[in-house]
């Protein structure tokens, strides 16, 4: 499905991945777990196309997708601090892609009410997005980012920060969510509890770079 | 409110007041008094009127909208990119904001052909290159505010990058779009020198109208008049500004995000390139004009206009006398706006209406001002009309709603905590302030200063109904000499230009510098 080689970027001469290979089956959850700095965040950036890699290649469903622009890889993000567009409500947030696809009115409509089902927030479609509490905007950010329907969900740390019984919570439905979809996801985690719990597959950053 | 200067509040409002009430408001009253002669508002509904308030909007609407769609790009550049010479341009644009207005209506009285001299056209983009450095950083740094990250999700939710802008960028730009908006409105709309350079006898304002009836007609109460008419609009345009000003900020965080990158496709390269020498030409160009004209003599050149600028009794005299008033205005404005301002922040909100006082300078506009001075201050035992005092006060005047704004945040963001500790370490509340809030707030002080300075030397609207025998300043002599024929004098006019253009350059270097430093 996703599949990454032999990876490099360096940035102000540092090198941050080196010759990273990582292969990834569809339907697969796979856990990146790595100490900070170690190159988690950019190795989902390069894939979402959002930095550009020095050499190697990235694949996807056998498709070299490199130099492919990021609005046109269908590669989903979701940011640990969720980055909802505070200018548009929970609907607007969520409908965002579905806008851009070109999708009709109605049907849009069904899909975000399907979205927010999915979620249990059926009853903030109209709310502002800086009024959600932390979990509630979570979800919304995960309802988003599934919509739009993305061959490959990326993760990074949307956990983090949560206090524990909000955190024990949503790591389980958001494992539940990805399997119920049968989502393709590379879920970034400093916690090596959460990586188990979530994930088909644990990975160490370090151990997939040749140096 | 800070409670350690709490009760300093009381008498570091007083200078402010005094001031603010005795030049600004008894002035503005007394127009609005004298006014009261029902035959004098006969002439609002003049034809004359009529076509002279038309052209003032629709000039100022025109050249708003023109700078504001040029200024995008521009900011787009400077809040997104890293590139060679980003902070030189970041400075460059700003130049045309800082520069006299007088020395403005020259440049193009030079650059621009002939043909199209005294219309709309040459006012109009006079305006836009006055106003577009100002659009830039008002949009640019609110751009800074956006996170980056935003884009990014945008993008992997599959928003190309015209789309990014038009669905997340702008609606999130859209305040400042409009402040900014309102803003460059404002200062078209009451235009004064580019107008009496460029516009000649046909094309008029409200603000050039004022003048013109008042020193050339002698009707004055149809002046005052005018000036009521003009003090309706701008306040209702200040209260709109301030209005989206205060709209929610939930919107935006008031960090200021990394956005800066260096270019990572050819077409960001060749974007960059494009709006940064386009930008900066639009600015040089003029400029070189008026350097071009002061060593230019029947087509050849000739440096010996450099020697008269300063051999010249009347040049060298009205250096001076520039000199003087930037330097009084200075001290008096930075001292006033640093009382106003403390004495807001420091007391409680029944300070509050010194925000409003001290702005009042922008909503009066300066040729009321002057005209305000000169018939208010004209009976014994006060008649300061030819004291040589009124110009500085008037230069003052018009310079500390700037100066205020400046100081104001960096006291209002400065750490309580920083205080605290210097309390508990034994500091009395003077060597509290000396050695922390001016410490810390110093170089928004010199900023201050430095636009004060700005303000002071090319400051002309007011100038022009105090300018005595003795006091004429440098912009207003530029002015007469370009109204008297001959080369020679001419090239003088712009040779003075030329130096005023190297002081506005030097001060919005030491600006920037200071920023830079700040961060």
């Amino acid at each position: 499905m996703l599949d990454c080689r032999n990876l490099v970027v360096t940035y102000e001469s540092t090198p941050v991945l080196q010759n990273l290979s990582i292969y990834i089956d569809a339907g697969e959850i796979v856990a990146l777990i790595g100490p900070s700095g170690s190159g988690k965040t950019t190795l989902l950036r390069c894939i979402a196309g959002l930095e550009v890699v020095d050499s190697g290649t990235i694949h996807l469903n056998g498709e070299e997708i490199t130099t492919r622009s990021a609005n046109l890889r269908r590669i989903g993000l979701v940011f640990q601090d969720n980055q909802l567009f505070p200018h548009l409500n929970v609907a607007r947030n969520i409908s965002y892609s579905l806008k851009i696809q070109g999708m009709k009115q109605k049907l849009i409509d069904e899909k975000v009410t399907e979205a927010l089902e999915l979620v249990g927030l059926t009853h903030l479609s109209q709310r502002e997005v800086f009024k959600l509490s932390g979990g509630e905007a979570k979800r919304i950010a995960v309802a988003r980012a599934l919509v739009a329907q993305p061959k490959v969900l990326l993760l990074d740390e949307p956990l983090s920060g949560l206090d524990k019984e909000l955190h024990a919570r949503l790591l389980d439905d958001l494992g539940n969510l990805l399997r119920l979809r049968g989502t393709t996801a590379v879920h970034v985690t400093h916690d090596q509890h959460e990586a188990n719990a979530i994930a088909d597959r644990v990975l160490d950053i370090r151990n997939l770079m040749s140096y | 409110m800070i409670t350690s200067y709490q009760s300093t509040s009381k008498w570091l409002a007083v200078v402010p007041v005094v001031a603010m009430l005795t030049f600004v408001v008894a002035p503005a009253l007394n127009i609005f008094i004298i006014s009261l002669n029902f035959d004098s508002f006969a002439i609002l509904t003049a034809q004359t009127t009529r076509s002279v308030v038309w052209f003032t909007m629709w000039q100022a609407i025109i050249s708003t909208i023109v700078v504001v769609f040029f200024a995008i790009p521009i900011a787009a550049v400077t809040a997104n990119f890293d590139f060679f010479g980003r902070r030189a341009l970041i400075s460059l644009i700003s130049v045309p904001f800082i520069l006299p207005t007088v020395v403005v209506g020259v440049a193009f009285l030079e650059f621009l052909p002939t043909s199209i001299h005294q219309s709309a056209s040459a006012i109009i983009i006079a305006h836009i290159y006055f106003n577009f450095g100002l659009v830039v950083r008002i949009i640019s740094s609110r751009w800074q505010q956006i996170n980056p990250d935003l884009d990014d999700v945008a993008r992997t939710l599959g928003a190309s990058r015209t789309r990014l802008f038009l669905t997340v960028t702008l609606p999130l730009l859209k305040n400042s779009l409009r402040s900014a908006g309102l803003l460059v409105f404002l200062m078209c709309f009451t235009s004064y020198g580019v107008v009496r350079i460029l516009g000649g006898p046909a094309r008029s304002t409200i603000e050039t109208e004022i003048y013109f009836r008042a020193m050339q007609l002698g009707d004055v109460s149809g002046a005052l008049i005018l000036s009521i008419l003009q003090l309706v609009v701008v306040g209702v345009l200040i209260l709109l500004t301030t209005q989206f000003g205060t709209t929610k900020s939930a919107e935006l965080s008031q960090m200021v995000f990394s956005r800066i990158r260096k270019p990572q496709t050819s077409g960001q390269i060749i974007f960059i390139t494009s709006v940064a020498s386009i930008s900066a030409s639009v600015v040089i160009m003029p400029l070189v004009s008026v350097v071009r004209r002061s060593i230019l003599i029947g087509q050849k050149i000739n440096f010996s206009i450099w020697h008269s600028i300063f051999t010249d009794e009347e040049i060298f005299k009205s250096l001076m006398t520039s000199l003087e008033y930037a330097v009084l205005t200075i001290i008096v404005s930075t001292t006033i706006g640093l009382f106003g301002a403390c004495a807001v922040i420091y007391g409680s909100a029944r300070y509050r209406f010194l925000n409003l006082l001290t702005a009042l300078p922008v909503v009066v506009s300066a040729v009321t001002l002057g005209l305000g001075l000169i018939i208010t201050f004209d009976v014994n035992p006060i008649d300061w009309r030819g004291a040589w005092l009124m110009m500085p006060i008037a230069h003052c005047l018009v310079a500390i709603p700037i100066v205020t704004r400046i100081i104001s945040p960096t006291i209002r963001d400065l750490p309580n905590g920083l205080r605290d500790a210097s309390q508990t370490l034994g500091a009395t509340t003077w060597q509290m302030w000396r050695t922390i809030d001016l410490r810390i707030i110093k170089p928004a002080l010199v900023s201050a200063a430095a636009i004060a300075c700005a303000v002071s030397l090319g400051e002309f609207g007011a100038s022009s109904f105090l300018v005595r025998r003795n006091n004429e300043t440098l912009p207003l002599m530029i002015s007469r000499l370009l109204g008297r024929p001959g080369e020679i004098i001419q090239a003088q006019a712009y040779a003075i230009a030329t130096l005023l253009i190297v002081a506005c350059v030097v001060i919005i270097g030491v600006v920037d510098h200071l920023g830079t430093e700040k961060h």
